[in-house]
Order: structure tokens, then C-alpha cells, then sequence
């Protein structure tokens, strides 16, 4: 009797299991002949589902009050936005891979390097497709900084976004003359300590970059190739001088903040009096947002410090690519740029060619004021220098955590 | 019959609410730790077991949760007790048995936050002190989050922790009759200290040290705080876990799975272990 039960149980349950599998999959070879027309029609009433990083609150307002009414109304797309970065993107697309599922919960995913590094590894991004977006005629894919990523080839599995350098960030009314190399830092922590620190997480690790570019003696001594003896040469100097100098770091360089987040909010109330960001230091907006003091300012390494863009791509298993891309294609139309270029709003550099514009968009996007507060890209130009291999942040954060904090 | 059936019912349920879900997630891990599931993983290996067991975080990780979590429950236990023996009378007023419950309806992770706001070094309190003219900096203010020591974390811990226990030292005081047997002893000439260490305290602890034993267990597996309020290294053992699932490197992903193995291991034996006694002594009783 008790095993009949138990049979029966047995069989609901595996019935339960079933039904909640997989659905079938969609016509992903149609939309790969599809033309952009075709394309339009499939996504015009459907939902796409956005996952992003929703950390800032002028990004916020720029994708809630203007993206998401223009999509529904010009497309009547229902644009659904969801919070996550990096790891949490990774997490989703790797776990739905390990569990078969067909149709992802998200449709577009906003990566840097890191993750599409990641993503490519398990074959997470759906493409080529961003060779297919009609709006991609403005965009110069022979720019290194912008068919590259993390030393991989773009590929047209990502669709660039937006391009931002790598910046310190200091408060001029506290310092008066910032660092700008490993030995003038060394002379900063001493004359003021506890002030600067090193975030374990993907800035601090850029910031590191940069280091071990000035340690190699040029701003492109890290380019090409993963190089394992150049790694272990250079970074056994940053340890070095990291470990020696650490006493003088935030908290005696006891702990090192686990995110950037918190370094902004240290920065913010004085505790820290340097830090660094992506997008040129990311000042404007705090200035602006009243959570950094007006008279922040931002510069780069003197060897240079990171240049890069920021993509957005499909997850291989995304219900509706055709929606993904009718949204994409209008995130890097000219208007979409411009409106995120707005000094007040998101203040991001656009990720259109001045040269490939037509003459009344370049007018327009020469007409936008310069930053009040953060440097311009173009102030920062001549010290860009290229994302290194993957494999050095991969070296970087296990032997920043071996090396000095565990230490 | 039908309490026969209802049994089956029950059971049936426990299995899929209580057992399954727990028993799959622990195979998926145990399958991942050994390089059997995982979207990067090629087939079965020891590499993940050998790398954590070697690299000795594990062990200090299992050692600082459990520092933290004796030293919390002690100094929790002991004040509970002791607001408990001595203010028992005044926790009968409305005010009074309205404060101790506010602190059980916060979450951890709220608490860590308001912990951090109050003791970061650019906290209302460093913020006050500056006020006051005892501070000239933020960082001339003592480390009290983030810091070498958990204090952060155990000031937290207690604060969520204590008034659960006085609560069920004041319930665990009257369903015994701890009063009356007060009573009894002072009648048959006890001194309040012997009151005290032979009779109140042998009866609480003896009714609730399966509770204190699964608060430790508790506050072993702990996320949300030492999150928030803890150092990079070590770390607690659920800090240390997430951070292994979610690290940059996904070929060493599964190395977060070992230690979710090991400490569900642990812990799942400590709870048989401690049930187990449980029911012998309440056999012997």
C-alpha cells in the first residue's frame, strides 16, 4: 500500500519536474537571415527584459524616464528593467546553461570586458549580432578600443554602448597635489595616512593595472599576449611596495574594501581624500548628485590608465532577440547618445563616430557643453592605454587576496 | 486508517518541502565540488578538494565563525540571564516587554546597516565626537567596523540575539516555576548567591542549551552582517562561500562548493549529534 504511494508520488513529482522543463526552442536561424524589417515586426509588442546596474541614480533616470517611454511608444516594446552586474549576470546565464533552460529571464545584458570575458567562456552571448543594427553604420568597429575587449575580439557579440577612460579621483580642497606615480604616492600615504586605499574588486584591479603598466616601464609594457614571467617579475614589485606601504592606507591596510561602492561613500564623507573610477572617474554625476564636494577633480596615472567600452549583449538563450535588438539598435541611435550625453543627466561619452555622423548630428554632439567638474575624455586621451589580457586580473585578484590582504 | 493516510500525507510533504529540496541542493554541490556538473567542469576531479584543503582558509574561516558566534552567544546568554534573574518583575510592564520585542522584528541585514551608520569611522558617533571637539579627523575615531576584531559584527549579534534569549528566559522562568522554587530553597536557607548557581540558572540552562547550542549554529552560517560589517580576510563562512561562487575565475568555482560540503557536513552532524542527546536525555528524564 505505502509503496503504491510512494510509486504515486514518485510519478507526480517526475510529471512536476517534466513540466516545469525546458520549452521548445525558438527560430533562432530565422532571425539570423531575418532582415532589419522583419526584425522590427517580430519585436514590435513584445516585452525585453533588461538586466543592468542600477548604482546610479542618473542612469536610473535616463533609462525609467526617457528609454523605456520612447521604446513603448515608438515600438511598443515593454521595456522591463532588472537590477544585476557582472557576477550576478554571470550567475544567471551560467546557471540557466547548467539547467537547460531555453528561455532566459533577460533578454539584454550591460557587461564591460570582465564579464564578456566570462561569458565567452561558457559560450553565454548569443550573435553576431551586432553587425545586424542599422545604427552600428556610426560606429568605427577599427577603433582598437572598440573591436577590442579585454584583448578578445569583439566579433559583433557585444554592441559597444559607451567608451569612459579609467581616472583618479581626488578633492582638491584637501590635496593639493595629487600622485601621479608610484613614488609620489608612496610620499602621499606617508605625509597623509589612512586617506587611500585599494578596492578588491574590479577598479581596484584596474587601478593595479595601471600599476604594474608603470612598473613595466610604459603605458603598453602589458599589451599583447598573457606573459607568466612578466606577471611574476612585475607583480612581485607591486606586492613589494604595496605591502611596504600599506601601513599608511585606509584602516592600516589591515582590510581593503570588498566594492568601489563603499570607497565613494568614504570618498564622499572625507574619510578617503583619493580614489579612481571608470567613465573618467565617474565625478560628474556625484558632483552634481551632491554626494561628492564640488571641488573634486579628476586626472589619469602619469603612464597612462584604462581606456575601454562598455557593451551590451544577448544571452545565448535570450525569448526575444528580435525585441533585444529593436531596444539596442535604439540605445546607440544618435538621439539615444545624445540624450545620455547631456552633462546634467548621465554625462556619457558617446560611442558614435564624430566622422561617420551625418552633419546635423555632429553639430549637435560638438555643441554639448564640456564637464564642470570631471575631466573630459579628450583631456585624458594621451595617457589611454589598453585593457591587458584577461589572465592579468584573473593573476591580479588572486595574488592582491594571497598576496597583501591575507597577509 | 485515515490517520494512517494522514501520516503518509505528512510525511510525503516533509520529504518535498524539508528533504528534497535540501538533498538535491546538497548533490548538485557534492557534484560540483567533484567537477561533476558545473558548465566548465570536464569530469570528475580531486583538484577542488586538494586546492581549498591546502590553501588552510577553510580552517580559519571555520575558526573565526565560531570565535564569533561563542563570543556573541556568551556575552548575549550571560546578559540575558542576568536581565532575566534581576529585572524579571519590570519586564511585566507594557513599555518594557514592547522594547525587548522591537529588536526580534529587524532583520540582520538592517541591523548591520544601522550598526555601520552608528560606528563607521565617519558614523554618527565619530560625527558627534567631531562635534564635541574630541576628534579633529574621521580616522582619529576607534575601529569599529570592518575592523581586525569583529567588533562590528558582535555588537550586532548581540543586539539581535539577547532579546530573544531574555524572552525565553522569562517564559522558561515561569513554565518552571522557577519563583516558587526560589521560594523554596531561601525557605530551606540558601543564600541568594546558591539561589542563583544551584537552583535558577542549573533550571534555565538545563531547559534552553539546545536552543543556545542551535543559535551558534545560527550565527555560524551568518551572511547579511559580516557582509557588511566584516574584514576581507578571513571571513565568515557564508561570506567565504558566496564569495568562491561568485569569484572572477570560473575554472575555481567549484572550490566554493567544497567548502559549502564541508560546512553542511559539519553542521548537519552537530544537529544529529546535538538531537540525538537531546532525546536520551529526555529518555532519561
Amino acid at each position: 500500500m505505502i509503496s503504491k504511494k510512494v510509486y504515486l508520488f514518485l510519478t507526480i513529482l517526475a510529471l512536476m519536474v517534466w513540466t516545469c522543463g525546458p520549452s521548445g526552442p525558438d527560430s533562432e536561424s530565422d532571425l539570423e537571415a531575418a532582415s532589419w524589417e522583419e526584425i522590427k515586426q517580430q519585436a514590435t509588442g513584445s516585452q525585453v527584459n533588461f538586466m543592468m546596474w542600477q548604482g546610479s541614480p542618473a542612469i536610473n533616470d535616463y533609462i525609467n524616464n526617457y528609454v523605456v517611454p520612447t521604446v513603448k511608444e515608438r515600438y511598443n516594446i515593454d521595456l522591463e528593467i532588472t537590477g544585476g552586474q557582472g557576477p550576478e549576470i554571470v550567475q544567471l546565464v551560467m546557471g540557466e546553461k547548467e539547467a537547460g533552460v531555453s528561455s532566459s529571464q533577460v533578454d539584454i545584458v550591460w557587461i564591460n570586458g570582465e564579464t564578456f570575458f566570462q561569458l565567452r567562456k561558457i559560450n553565454g552571448l548569443w550573435g553576431p549580432f551586432a553587425d545586424k543594427l542599422p545604427n552600428t553604420e556610426y560606429i568605427d568597429f577599427t577603433d582598437p578600443y572598440i573591436n577590442t575587449d579585454f584583448q578578445q575580439p569583439v566579433d559583433y557579440m557585444e554592441c559597444p554602448w559607451s567608451i569612459g577612460q579609467f581616472a583618479l579621483v581626488y578633492d582638491s580642497a584637501r590635496v593639493a597635489d595629487p600622485p601621479g606615480n608610484l613614488e609620489e604616492l608612496e610620499a602621499y600615504v606617508q605625509a597623509n595616512p589612512g586617506t587611500f586605499t585599494i578596492s578588491n574588486d574590479f577598479s581596484g584591479m584596474t587601478l593595479l593595472k595601471s600599476f604594474l603598466a608603470e612598473l613595466s616601464g610604459s603605458s603598453d609594457g602589458l599589451n599583447g599576449p598573457y606573459d607568466e614571467e612578466k606577471y611574476q617579475r612585475l607583480s612581485a614589485q607591486l606586492w613589494d611596495y604595496i605591502n611596504r606601504n600599506k601601513k599608511y592606507f585606509w584602516k592600516e591596510g589591515t582590510t581593503f574594501p570588498r566594492e568601489h561602492t563603499k570607497m565613494d561613500q568614504m570618498f564622499a564623507s572625507g574619510e578617503l581624500h583619493l580614489s579612481f573610477g571608470f567613465g573618467e572617474g565617474g565625478i560628474e554625476d556625484k558632483v552634481l548628485e551632491g554626494l561628492f564636494p564640488e571641488t573634486t577633480r579628476g586626472y589619469a596615472w602619469d603612464t597612462g590608465t584604462i581606456l575601454n567600452a562598455n557593451y551590451l549583449g544577448i544571452p545565448y538563450n535570450s525569448g526575444n532577440k528580435a525585441g533585444a535588438m529593436q531596444v539596442i539598435n535604439f540605445l546607440i541611435s544618435p538621439e539615444a547618445q545624445y540624450t545620455k550625453a547631456n552633462p546634467e543627466g548621465m554625462a556619457s561619452n558617446t560611442i558614435l563616430s564624430q566622422e561617420l555622423l551625418p552633419a546635423d548630428w555632429r553639430a549637435k554632439f560638438s555643441g554639448i557643453p564640456g564637464r564642470k567638474y570631471g575631466p573630459d575624455l579628450e583631456d585624458l586621451s594621451a595617457f589611454a592605454m589598453q585593457e591587458p589580457a584577461p589572465e592579468y586580473m584573473i593573476k591580479l585578484y588572486e595574488d592582491f587576496r594571497t598576496e597583501v590582504i591575507e597577509q | 486508517m485515515n490517520s494512517k493516510l494522514a501520516n503518509i500525507g505528512g510525511l510525503a510533504f516533509f520529504v518535498l518541502i524539508g528533504v528534497l529540496p535540501f538533498g538535491s541542493a546538497f548533490i548538485y554541490a557534492l557534484l560540483y565540488s567533484f567537477g561533476l556538473a558545473g558548465a566548465l567542469n570536464d569530469g570528475f576531479t580531486t583538484e577542488f578538494w586538494q586546492s581549498t584543503l591546502a590553501s588552510g582558509e577553510l580552517v580559519k574561516s571555520f575558526a573565526y565563525s565560531g570565535a564569533i558566534a561563542a563570543v556573541s552567544l556568551l556575552i548575549s546568554v550571560g546578559t540575558a540571564l542576568w536581565l532575566t534573574l534581576k529585572f524579571r518583575k519590570e519586564f511585566e510592564q507594557k513599555l518594557l516587554s514592547f522594547i525587548i520585542y522591537l529588536p526580534l522584528a529587524i532583520p540582520g541585514v538592517v541591523a548591520g546597516f544601522f550598526t555601520f551608520q552608528l560606528f563607521a569611522k565617519a558614523g554618527f558617533f565619530s560625527r558627534l565626537a567631531y562635534t564635541f571637539g574630541w576628534l579633529t579627523e574621521a580616522r582619529q575615531f576607534p575601529d569599529l567596523v570592518n575592523d581586525q576584531y569583529a567588533i562590528g559584527i558582535i555588537l550586532t549579534f548581540i543586539t539581535i540575539v539577547t532579546p530573544f534569549f531574555v524572552l525565553l528566559f522569562l517564559n522558561v522562568y515561569k513554565n518552571e516555576r522557577v519563583e516558587e522554587l526560589t521560594q523554596l530553597s531561601y525557605s530551606l536557607g540558601a543564600t541568594p548567591r546558591q539561589i542563583v548557581w544551584r537552583v535558577s540558572l542549573p533550571v534555565i540552562l538545563r531547559r534552553t542549551w539546545t536552543l543556545i547550542a542551535l543559535y551558534f549554529i545560527f550565527l555560524l552560517g551568518a551572511y547579511e552582517v559580516p557582509l557588511i560589517l566584516g574584514q576581507e580576510s578571513p571571513q565568515m563562512l557564508s561570506v567565504l562561500i558566496i564569495r568562491e561562487i561568485k569569484q572572477y575565475d570560473l575554472s575555481k568555482i567549484s572550490e566554493g562548493y567544497v567548502v559549502a560540503v564541508i560546512y553542511t557536513l559539519v553542521v548537519s552532524a552537530a544537529a544529529v549529534l546535538l538531537f540525538s542527546r537531546k532525546k536520551r536525555l529526555t529518555h532519561e528524564v
